[in-house]
């Protein structure tokens, strides 16, 4: 919203200052300043000169060189184009330094070799109108030297543009007046009060006793609270005078004509939206403020068709609606010029309704905005007296016809709440010492009748602040610390008991494996999207589509509902990559979202992490990083080999990474993650079909684990430590022939059969490929006593039964 | 005789300094030093000579001896290392070839710049003794905005260009701060904690707006928590974030969930509050919002406003990111896009 200074200054004297410095100290003290807008200022820095002489330029032929006299502020001569310079011509200029309202500064300048001495100015340089047919001339009175602004008896404009987000909570500060009592708080100064009892009261004399023309009923199941109208008789519609217009124009609104502006005018300076009607336009001489009740068209003044529903609140004559109430007016009950009669509307409508309306209809106006903000039903009766203050003002001869109608709740019933200020709670809230003096001055420079009590005080709000503004005590407060000033407070730190903290299990969880994968992993972290398209579900053939968790509003139809799981965006971003990359690996830790019919949604922090090469598969390296996270994370965990018919534990229970049936799952290259004994996760190259679907070439190996299934356990370190052994342990190599379809896990667990105390494990030392399909795998088994030595007799019969033991498995013993 | 001595020195010396294999090593031990060596000819010949004559070459080829053999066993070591070194050239590999040089472009990997500047704010955090809560990113109404003092048709909900689940009743959370209400009914005053997150808003996506992106909640709540607690807490924040002690300030700033609201600036880095265009001329640059906890949420997290008071604030995540380096496009945050996050490399 725009403030215009000069306008405040007609209900408060401030101190002098520079506009930079009101618009911070406003800023700190009652809301956000966005910007100052000041113009004017070059009229004082502008005088009034004669043209003494005409010259042509030697080198061009358009521009002249035009010698003037502008008395105590010199004489001069300038490079000048206009075409309307005449010898004895009154003009405005602008000597060297001037900073011109299209913001730049007048330098000593040569134009085509000749040295212009400022300028001589047109309408537009001077920021008085668009004009640019030619320098302004003045009137031949004018006496040279004297400044613009004295010419003009203008002064300059200083205009506030508040952030409107600041107020959304102060119905009272949409209005000028409401803003000066602001500032009068703020500055320490006193707010001068024209619409005080005396005035209302010689403008309620101006009322007749008898019966309006227009007759005013609300119907109590609309959104209206309370209707004050009347009609006026004997005006006339013709331009409003220069200083309405231009405080409507400094405030951002157009001037129309007398009454319309009248209408802003006052809108502007009470805060109060209202509406004039032509008289004539009101059939029946009623006014009935009611329900739609059905649906229907009306054509708004801006001449839009609007659709209107049963609740939307309508003011209808006897035959017709003729203004969506509190948004906008129609189009046939406007003034025009041939108006003489009119209809004042002040109302108030419940802030809720007129925001449901206006959003629905998609139509917000300076008076719906006003509405929502839930304004203060007291205000209107000032509000209808001031706007005929100024129709009388304007038309000497007008009259009132009749009485100030109203229809709505009972006004004198509206009582002002009253809160219990304890001084306690302000100084222990604020974490300052304040003077109770300062308490009650702030408060009552805010219109707040404050009484003291033996705690604190007892403060009656007004009504303007009472709609939804303040309603307890830390309200008060707040009151009290921005006019203290915040920034009188000294920071401390609050006495308090030390307590250990340590982070929550998950985040520990999600920090490690942060570290492991960024560290060991040489993965890169990313972060994807969790909002997804169904589109790129199709594409990745993702079996769950989360169409129970689609936006109502989604932004765009890709970004239309929450993913299931990490892998299909994630994919995404592999493929883009790999358009850049040979080879890379990256990882992410997001949620997973999934419907549920208890609880709505559920969510899971989930892991993913890609390895990708152009040339060939990194499986083991995303197979091998998952072995060496899991170990690292002290999970108690298995890698399960799915091949078809092998029933182990939990083989065929769903892994709550990747579903089965996607079909991104490689046939050969997928271990499942177990983590205390049931599916967590799933380690798999992503099949070629699905990396075609993203056209892109090459290996891409995947890592998912669903973190949500341990991440608050506490996992503590349960290691005993063994002491170093005292005898030399042994070691045995001997070479078994494996099938293509053969597992070294497999030859490994079957030598670890063998039930001695003394084998401590068995690892493969070296496979070497026959090249016939099978391969010769050398494993390595260590024997170890921690009492002795072991004897080369029990060695020999150790060995003896590892080689039955794998051949028994159907690992024979590779003979040279 | 001494002249035999310094010229078969003088010709050992020079076989010696050419050997290259042990084995030519050994031979030239023999030829000097063994039995029928060249030495022990010399040493026969001394039968003939006066025992004057044989006491002084005697202690001379003696000392000649222990030169020679320490000078082959010196040269045994050469050998045996050349030798090695011989091998170790066959076995030589490229070391420029390091896997950077493969993966051109992408250097070791790193932290997300989300995750390395949510870590540095919430260690600050945890070093002054606060926890770390989270919450659903689906929330309901009641969470999002009721419990929050922001009923229904309230002109604050506009603020908040809210997602909505098709049943009008689940959102996506538009700020960190049901996190407040989720903490309230897990903790007892006294506590703090800050709650960091994912937050969505269904606003129109360019350079300098996400729909989805991240903030950091925190509240303490306790007996007597006043607005000059508040303000040392974020003074200490700010000035840990950019390692330099910060000046800031307050001003009225309206959130329906705090009251007092406050905006926090603090004073601009670059120009040192004279004005630049990274304030906006104003000297001060928006840090966050902030305030006294509003009794009503208190109330809603039953905990008893005329016994206790807090503070809470709420601070963009991403911004403040793309302020410490210089990020223009806030959308590379959720690209997954390696040519973005390989730049980083925060521990």
């Amino acid at each position: 919203m725009k403030i215009s200074m000069d306008w405040i200054h007609d209900y408060v004297e401030l101190p002098a200052m520079s506009s930079h410095e009101l618009a911070e100290r406003f800023t700190l003290s009652t809301c956000e300043v966005e910007e100052v807008l000041e113009s004017g200022k070059v009229l004082e820095e502008t005088y009034v000169a004669t043209i003494t002489g005409i010259e042509a330029h030697p080198d061009a032929d358009k521009l002249q060189l035009v010698s003037f006299d502008a008395g105590a502020a010199g004489k001069g001569r300038v490079v000048c184009g206009a075409p309307n310079c005449a010898i004895g011509m009154k003009v405005p200029y602008a000597p060297i330094g001037t900073t011109l309202p299209l913001g730049f500064t007048l330098e000593p300048k040569n134009i085509r070799g000749i040295l212009s001495e400022g300028m001589l100015c047109a309408e537009d340089e001077l920021g008085l109108s668009d004009s640019h047919e030619g320098l302004m001339e003045l009137d031949g009175g004018a006496s040279i030297g004297t400044t613009m602004a004295e010419y003009l008896n203008s002064k300059p404009t200083v205009v506030l543009d508040i952030d409107n987000k600041s107020i959304t909570h102060r119905p009272d500060l949409w209005g000028h007046y409401g803003m000066a009592r602001e500032f009068a708080a703020a500055f320490r100064v006193p707010l001068k009060r024209p619409f005080n009892p005396e005035w209302r009261r010689k403008m309620l004399s101006r009322f007749g006793p008898g019966k309006s023309p227009v007759s005013v009923t609300v119907h109590p199941d609309s959104y209206c609270r309370a209707y004050f109208g009347y009609t006026v008789k004997g005006v006339t519609v013709e331009e409003s005078p220069q200083w309405m217009q231009k405080r409507l124009l400094d405030c951002g609104l157009r001037p129309i004509n007398s009454i319309v502006d009248i209408s802003n005018y006052v809108m502007l300076e009470m805060g109060q939206p209202n509406h004039i009607f032509d008289k004539k336009s009101i059939e029946k001489g009623s006014i009935i403020v009611r329900r739609v009740g059905g649906e229907e068209e009306f054509v708004t003044l801006d001449e839009q068709a609007r659709h209107l529903e049963a609740d939307d609140t309508v003011i209808a004559d006897g035959v017709k609606p003729l203004v969506i109430a509190g948004i906008m007016g129609g189009l046939n009950s406007g003034v025009t010029e041939k108006t003489s009669e009119v209809f004042v509307e002040v109302a108030n409508f419940v802030d809720a309704g007129i925001r449901k309306s206006s959003t629905r209809i998609g139509l917000r106006t300076d008076s719906s905005l006003r509405y929502e903000k839930s304004l203060d039903p007291l205000m209107l009766e000032p509000t209808a007296l001031r706007i005929l203050e100024l129709l009388l003002e304007l038309n000497p001869g007008a009259e009132v016809e009749g009485k100030l109608e109203y229809d709505g709740i009972d006004l004198s019933e509206l009582q002002p709440p009253v809160i219990d200020l304890k001084h306690s709670k302000i100084e222990s809230l604020l974490g300052c010492t304040l003077e109770r003096s300062r308490v009650q001055e702030i408060l009552e420079a805010l219109d707040f009748a404050v009484s003291e009590t033996t705690e604190g005080f007892s403060v009656t709000v007004p009504s303007f602040r009472a709609t939804k503004d303040v309603e307890c005590d830390a309200d008060l407060i707040e009151e009290i610390g921005r006019m203290y000033g915040y920034n009188s407070i000294p920071a401390q730190p609050p006495k308090w008991k030390i307590e250990a903290v340590r982070l929550p299990n998950p985040k520990r969880l999600e920090r490690s494996i942060q570290d492991f994968m960024v560290l060991h992993g040489n993965a890169h972290e990313v972060i994807t999207y969790p909002l997804i398209g169904d589109a790129l579900l199709e594409k990745v053939g993702w079996p769950e589509r989360n169409d129970d968790l689609q936006l109502a509003n989604a932004l765009s139809k890709d970004m239309g509902r929450m993913r299931p799981s990490l892998v299909p965006g994630f994919l995404e971003a592999a493929a883009d990559n790999s358009r850049h990359y040979n080879r890379f690996a990256m990882f992410e830790i997001g949620r997973g979202y999934s419907p549920e019919s208890e609880g709505f949604s559920r969510e899971r922090n989930l892991l993913a992490a890609g390895f990708y090469d152009r040339q060939s598969s990194r499986f083991m390296d995303a197979a091998n990083t998952a072995d060496r996270l899991l170990s690292f994370l002290r999970l108690s965990y298995r890698l399960v080999e799915l091949r078809e018919g092998s029933t182990g534990k939990g083989n065929n229970l769903p892994n709550p990474a990747i579903p089965r049936d996607w079909p991104g799952i490689h046939p050969f290259e997928t271990l499942d993650i177990h983590i205390k004994g049931k599916p967590a996760g799933m380690i798999t190259t992503v099949h070629p079909v699905t990396m075609r679907a993203f056209k892109a070439k090459g290996y891409c190996s995947i890592m998912v684990l669903d973190l949500s299934l341990f991440e608050e356990d506490s996992r503590p370190d349960k290691t005993v430590y063994k002491p170093l052994p005292r005898f030399p342990h042994s070691v045995f190599d001997f070479t078994v022939i494996a099938g293509p379809e053969d597992r070294a896990a497999d030859i490994l667990r079957a030598a670890e059969k063998v039930r001695l105390k003394e084998l401590s494990g068995c690892s493969v030392a070296d496979v070497f490929d026959l090249g016939d399909g099978r391969r010769a795998v050398t494993v390595r088994a260590t024997f170890f006593d921690p009492e002795r030595t072991l004897s080369g007799d029990f060695l020999e019969q150790a060995q003896k039964q590892l080689i039955a033991a794998t051949e028994k498995a159907g690992f024979p013993l590779k003979m040279e | 005789m001494e002249e035999r001595l310094d010229s078969l020195y003088a010709e050992f010396s020079r076989e010696i300094g050419a050997a290259s294999t042990g084995a030519e090593v050994a031979t030239i031990k023999a030829e000097y030093l063994g039995k029928k060596g060249r030495l022990n000819e010399i040493l026969k010949s001394l039968k003939d000579a006066t025992p004057e004559e044989r006491k002084t070459v005697g202690s001379r080829s003696n000392e000649l001896k222990q030169k020679i053999l320490a000078e082959i066993d010196e040269a045994s070591v050469r050998i045996e290392r050349e030798e090695i070194d011989r091998r170790l050239a066959s076995e030589r590999q490229d070391i420029s070839l390091l896997d950077s040089l493969r993966d051109r472009g992408l250097g070791s990997a790193g932290y997300h710049p989300l995750t390395a500047i949510g870590r540095e704010v919430e260690d600050i955090f945890i070093s002054m003794g606060f926890d770390i809560l989270d919450g659903p990113h689906i929330e309901s109404d009641y969470y999002n905005f009721e419990a929050l003092n922001i009923p229904a048709n309230h002109p604050a909900r506009d603020m908040q260009d809210t997602f909505w689940f098709s049943d009008m009743h689940h959102l996506l959370r538009t700020h960190t701060s049901p996190i407040q209400v989720r903490g309230m009914e897990k903790h007892r005053p006294p506590f703090k904690f800050v709650g960091p997150g994912e937050v969505f808003r269904n606003e129109a996506i360019d350079a300098s707006h996400e729909a989805a992106f991240r903030q950091i909640e925190g509240m303490m709540v306790g007996e007597e928590v006043s607005v000059a607690h508040l303000v040392h807490f974020l003074k200490t924040l700010l000035s840990e974030i950019f390692h330099k002690e910060l000046e800031v300030r307050l001003r009225p700033g309206y959130f329906p969930f705090v009251e007092p609201g406050f905006e926090l600036d603090y004073k601009c880095l670059l120009c040192g509050g004279k004005g630049c265009s990274v304030c906006k001329q104003v000297g001060w640059v928006e840090a966050l919002g902030c305030g006294m906890v509003h009794p009503r949420v208190l109330r809603y997290g039953n905990i008893d406003p005329d016994i206790y008071s807090g503070f809470a604030f709420g601070m963009g995540w991403d911004r403040l990111v793309m302020m410490r380096y210089g990020i223009d496009n806030i959308r590379h945050l959720r690209s997954g896009d390696l040519r973005f996050v390989s730049q980083f490399r925060a521990y």
